[in-house]
C-alpha cells in the first residue's frame, strides 16, 4: 500500500496451501516473511517501508475521510517483494477505514480551542472521549474517529505543534484553562452525555489526563493512560501548566552508536520537574494504565509503578488498572497498524530519529489486545 | 444527573426523520427526548457489522445495553435513486442480559417474522403513501446504497419517538478494486466490469429482461466475485419493436468479452434473466460463431423461432396479447400468452442441440411467462437428445419473475410499460416475499458454485483470491 505521502509499505508471508489447494489465512501458517505462525492480520501488522525507502518513516493516517486502499496479492513461490518480479496470480484491494459510515468530523475552534470532534451517526446523547496525544504535537485524529466509529463522541485536542495555537510551536502556550475548556465543550455538546466522559492519553498527554483529572475540578469518568509520565517532562514556565521550550534541556537524552535518540530517561520519576507532579492520590475515577515493556521513550514501568503504589497507599487501588505487553514499543496504537521502533523525530537544527522501541509482533499483539480492553473499559464505565 | 442538565437536553432541538412520504420530503420534526430516558439509565449500543460490504454479504445487527425483557423495533430505511422511502422493521423482545441479536432472536412482527438475520434488508418496501408498482434497482454502481438501521422502544407505534440509536451502513455492488469501463465499440453498448488483479479471468455476458434498458449492478457483483462481466444494453425501455436486434449483435457482445486481453477466451459463459434467458439459449443453440463455456438462465423460456431475430420473438408476444389477463388489482398476468406460444414446436429452440451446461432458475409462482412448463419441455428435448447430463433445475415454491440478487427486496408487481401498446401497465410477477427472498439467496449461492465449478475449476485451475 501506498502511504499519504507516496511510500511504498509492504508485508509478505509465505504459505503452503493444503490438500484442497487453498490457504487461510485464519488457520494456516506463515513459513516465512514479515511474520510467522498463524497472524491472521499479519500482512497489515507486518507492513514496513519497501526497500529503498526514506529513513525514519512511520505510518499515520491524517486524512481520516478516506482509508488506505491495501493490494492484497498472490504470487508464486516463496518469494520476497524486493527480488525479481514473480507472477502474480491473483490480486484484491481491500480498503481499511477509521471512520464508520455516518460518523461526522466537526472541526472545533471555539473558545480558544483547536480540535476535531468525530459524532457517532444517530441522534445520540452518546458517552464522550477527550483524546490526548503526545510531544509529536498537531492534531491526531484517528483515534477519535475509531471511537466515533464504536458509539463514543470523541474530541482531539491539539496543544502543541499547531499553526493555530498561540506562541511559538515549541512550547505549550496553552494551560490549564485550555483543556478544562476542551473537556467542558465536549460536556456541553447537545449530544454528549455530560456525566460520561472519559479522557484518554498517549505519552505525555498521560501526564495532561492526569492534570486535567486531579487538578482542575473537571470530573471524568474513567482515564485511560498509554506509556507516559506522572509529571512534565519540560519545564513549566507557569503554574498554569504552560512549559518551556521542550528542546531546552537536553540532559537526559540518551544516544545510541546510530546517533538516534532516546527520550526515556527524561520521564523517569525522579527527573521530572517536581512543581508538576500530579497529585495521584486525588484521583476519584477508575484508570487504566498501559505499558509498553519495551518502550524506550518514556519510562512507563516506572511510572505506573508510581501510581499505583501512591494510590495503594491511599486506599484507592480498587481504581487501578494495568496492562503491561512485553516485547511492546512506546506507540501503542489502535490495532493492525504496524510499528515503528525508531522514526524521524525532527528536521531541524539536523536530522533526529527518535527511539520509540518495540519489535514488531509482540507490538502488534499488544495493540490488538489493549485496543479490547480498552473498549470494555470504557463500556463499563461510560454506558453502563 | 442534575434536573438543570435532564432540563438542558429536553430542550435541545433533535432532527427525527417521519416515516410518512409527506413528512419525509424536506420536514425537520423537532423532537423532545423523554428526559427519564437520559443518563439514569444506560444508553442502548446498537452496532452492525460490518457496516460497509458487498450487497451479497450478510451482516450481524446487535442491540445491547438495553432493559432486560424490553420490547423494542428495529428498522431500516433506504432512501432510493428515484427518491422514494424503502423500510423494513422487526419487533424484538431484549433477552435477561439486555441484548438482542437479529441473527440468534426471533422477530415477533413487522415486515417479517421469526429468526431472519437479514430480513431488514429482504422484507423491504416502499413507506406508507409511496407511489404504486415501485422496484428497486441501483443504476449507479459507483455508490453505495445507504440504509439507516436504528432500534426504537415499544412495537405498537414505534414511529412516535426518536431512535433510541442509529447507524448507517454501505451496502456494494462493486468491491474496491472493480474497475468499470463504458463499451461503445463494434456496435454494442454496455458496461464491461473487471475484477482487481492480473487476471486472465473467466468471463460473462450478462443480459436483462424486456424492460430494457443498461442494467450494471448484476455484471458489477459478479466482477465482484471473480468475473470479466459485460452488462449489455439491447434495447431502451419500450423500444423493443423498432430496436434493430440482429443476432450477430448479442454474438458482437460475447466476443468482446472473449477477446479482452484478460478474459481466457475458452472460458466465457452467459446469464440472462427473462427476455435476456431467451436470447442465452438461442445464442447457445444455434450460434455458429459463440460457443459459451456454460449458461445460467433465469426464469427463462425456450421460445425463439430458430433463424429469426428478437424482433420476431416479441412478434409472437404480440399475436398473443389477447391471452392477457388481469387479476383483482388489473396488474397483468402474462403467462397464459407464453403458454399459447409454447404450444407451437416451431416456436422453441430445439435445446436437444445445446453442447455447454446449462443452469435453470425459476419460480413456482412465475405469473409473468410459464417458465417452470419451459423448464420440463427443455429437460425434455434435452433427455430425448442424450444432453440431460448438461441440464442443472433449480426451482422454488412460492417465488416469482424476478429473481435477484440476495437480499433485494421482493416486488410482486411493478410498473412496465408494453412495448406493443407503449400502455403503462403493472405487470405481476408473483412470488411471496419470504419464500421469494429464500429463493434468492439460495440460488445466488448455486449460481456462484455453478459458474466457479465451470469457468474456474480443472482442468486448467486458476488461482482465485
Amino acid at each position: 500500500m501506498h502511504s499519504e505521502d507516496g511510500d511504498l509499505w509492504e508485508a509478505f508471508a509465505h504459505y503452503n496451501a493444503d490438500a484442497d489447494g487453498t490457504v487461510n489465512l485464519t488457520r494456516d501458517h506463515s513459513v516465512g516473511g514479515s511474520y510467522s505462525g498463524c497472524e491472521a492480520m499479519g500482512l497489515f501488522w507486518g507492513l514496513q517501508p519497501a526497500p529503498g525507502a526514506r529513513e525514519g518513516l512511520r505510518l499515520r493516517k491524517k486524512n481520516v475521510e478516506t482509508p488506505y486502499v491495501v493490494h492484497v496479492s498472490l504470487l508464486e513461490g516463496h518469494v520476497s517483494p524486493s527480488e525479481e518480479q514473480s507472477n502474480e496470480l491473483a490480486a484484491v484491494t481491500t480498503e481499511r477505514w477509521y471512520m464508520a459510515p455516518g460518523v461526522r468530523r466537526i472541526e472545533i475552534r471555539k473558545d480558544g480551542v483547536i480540535g476535531t470532534l468525530f459524532l457517532p451517526p444517530g441522534t445520540g446523547p452518546f458517552p464522550g472521549m477527550l483524546d490526548l496525544w503526545g510531544m509529536g504535537g498537531g492534531l491526531v485524529e484517528y483515534r477519535s474517529a475509531l471511537f466515533a466509529s464504536r458509539g463514543y463522541a470523541s474530541l482531539s485536542v491539539a496543544y502543541i505543534g499547531h499553526k493555530e495555537l498561540p506562541g511559538p510551536q515549541n512550547k505549550i502556550n496553552v494551560g490549564d484553562s485550555y483543556f478544562k475548556s476542551a473537556f467542558h465543550l465536549l460536556q456541553d455538546h447537545h449530544q454528549v452525555c455530560a456525566d460520561r466522559i472519559g479522557i484518554i492519553g498517549l505519552s505525555f498527554g498521560v501526564y495532561l489526563t492526569l492534570r486535567l483529572a486531579t487538578n482542575i475540578g473537571v470530573k471524568p469518568s474513567c482515564l485511560i493512560c498509554v506509556n507516559g509520565p506522572v509529571g512534565s517532562t519540560i519545564k513549566l514556565s507557569d503554574d498554569d501548566g504552560r512549559t518551556e521550550n521542550f528542546e531546552g534541556d537536553q540532559k537526559y537524552w540518551m544516544y545510541d552508536d546510530q546517533g538516534h535518540v532516546s527520550f526515556r530517561a527524561v520521564s523517569l520519576p525522579a527527573n521530572l520537574s517536581p512543581e508538576s507532579k500530579v497529585k495521584i492520590e486525588n484521583l476519584t475515577c477508575p484508570l487504566m494504565y498501559i505499558v509498553g515493556e519495551d518502550d524506550l521513550s518514556s519510562s512507563s514501568i516506572e511510572n505506573a509503578d508510581l501510581i499505583e503504589e501512591t494510590l495503594r497507599a491511599a486506599g484507592k487501588s480498587q481504581l487501578f488498572t494495568r496492562l503491561s505487553y512485553p516485547g511492546a514499543g512506546h506507540l501503542i496504537e489502535p490495532p493492525y497498524s504496524p510499528n515503528s521502533r525508531s522514526s524521524l523525530w525532527s528536521v531541524k537544527p539536523k536530522k533526529l530519529i527518535t527511539l520509540w522501541g518495540g519489535h514488531l509482533a509482540p507490538h502488534a499483539a499488544a495493540q490488538e489486545d489493549a485496543w479490547k480492553k480498552i473498549l470494555d473499559f470504557m463500556e463499563n464505565n461510560l454506558r453502563r | 444527573m442534575s434536573l438543570e442538565r435532564c432540563l438542558s437536553f429536553s430542550r435541545a432541538a433533535l432532527r427525527s426523520v417521519c416515516f410518512t412520504k409527506q413528512h419525509l420530503q424536506g420536514c425537520v420534526h423537532i423532537c423532545l427526548r423523554r428526559s427519564s430516558t437520559m443518563s439514569q439509565a444506560a444508553t442502548p449500543i446498537l452496532s452492525v457489522f460490518p457496516s460497509r460490504a458487498l450487497v451479497d454479504e450478510k451482516f450481524k445487527v446487535l442491540v445491547e445495553n438495553l432493559p432486560p425483557g424490553c420490547p423494542v423495533t428495529i428498522h431500516s430505511l433506504h432512501h432510493s435513486e428515484d427518491q422514494d422511502y424503502w423500510e423494513a422493521y422487526g419487533h424484538y423482545i431484549s433477552d435477561d442480559r439486555g441484548k438482542v441479536s437479529v441473527s440468534d432472536d426471533l422477530s415477533f412482527g413487522g415486515t417479517y417474522t421469526g429468526k431472519e438475520p437479514m430480513g431488514l434488508l429482504w422484507s423491504m418496501r416502499p413507506v406508507p403513501g409511496s407511489r404504486k408498482g415501485l422496484r428497486l434497482r441501483k443504476m449507479n454502481v459507483c455508490t453505495p446504497m445507504l440504509m439507516d438501521i436504528s432500534v426504537y422502544s415499544r412495537h405498537e407505534g414505534f414511529r412516535d419517538q426518536a431512535p433510541l440509536a442509529s447507524v448507517l451502513i454501505e451496502r456494494w455492488y462493486m468491491a474496491p478494486g472493480v474497475r468499470r469501463i463504458d463499451i461503445r465499440e463494434r456496435g454494442v453498448r454496455g458496461t464491461l466490469f473487471i475484477p482487481p488483479g492480473p487476471g486472465p479471468f473467466p468471463g460473462l455476458l450478462d443480459m436483462w429482461g424486456g424492460g430494457g434498458g443498461l442494467l450494471e449492478y448484476r455484471s458489477a457483483l459478479l466482477a465482484s466475485r471473480g468475473y470479466v462481466a459485460l452488462a449489455l444494453e439491447y434495447f431502451s425501455p419500450g423500444e423493443l419493436q423498432t430496436a434493430e436486434l440482429e443476432f450477430n449483435y448479442f454474438e458482437t457482445a460475447f466476443n468482446i468479452v472473449k477477446d479482452h486481453p484478460q478474459v481466457m477466451p475458452d472460458r466465457v459463459g452467459i446469464f440472462g434473466l427473462s427476455l435476456g434467458s431467451i436470447v442465452t439459449m438461442a445464442l447457445a443453440v444455434e450460434s455458429r460463431v459463440v460457443k459459451p463455456r456454460c449458461c445460467v438462465c433465469i426464469s427463462g423460456n425456450h421460445c425463439f423461432p430458430p433463424g429469426r431475430t428478437l424482433a420476431a420473438v416479441t412478434g409472437e408476444v404480440d399475436m398473443n396479447y389477447d391471452k392477457v389477463r388481469v387479476d383483482e388489482n388489473n396488474h397483468h398476468i402474462w403467462r397464459d400468452v407464453g403458454l399459447a406460444i409454447m404450444r407451437e414446436p416451431s416456436s422453441k429452440l430445439d435445446m436437444g442441440k445445446i453442447n455447454c451446461p446449462i443452469l435453470l432458475v425459476n419460480g413456482h409462482d412465475d405469473q409473468n411467462w410459464p417458465t417452470v412448463e419451459s423448464a420440463e419441455d427443455i429437460t425434455e428435448m434435452m433427455r430425448a437428445a442424450g444432453k440431460e447430463h448438461l441440464l442443472t433445475r433449480l426451482e422454488y415454491p412460492d417465488t416469482g419473475h424476478l429473481i435477484e440478487p440476495p437480499f433485494s427486496p421482493h416486488f410482486r408487481a411493478t410498473n412496465f410499460i408494453v412495448n406493443l401498446t407503449k400502455e403503462k401497465v403493472i405487470m405481476l410477477w408473483g412470488g411471496q416475499t419470504k419464500p421469494h427472498s429464500d429463493a434468492q439467496e439460495d440460488s445466488w449461492r448455486r449460481i456462484l458454485t455453478f459458474l466457479q465449478q465451470h469457468l474456474y475449476c480443472s482442468p486448467s485451475p486458476k488461482a482465485k483470491l
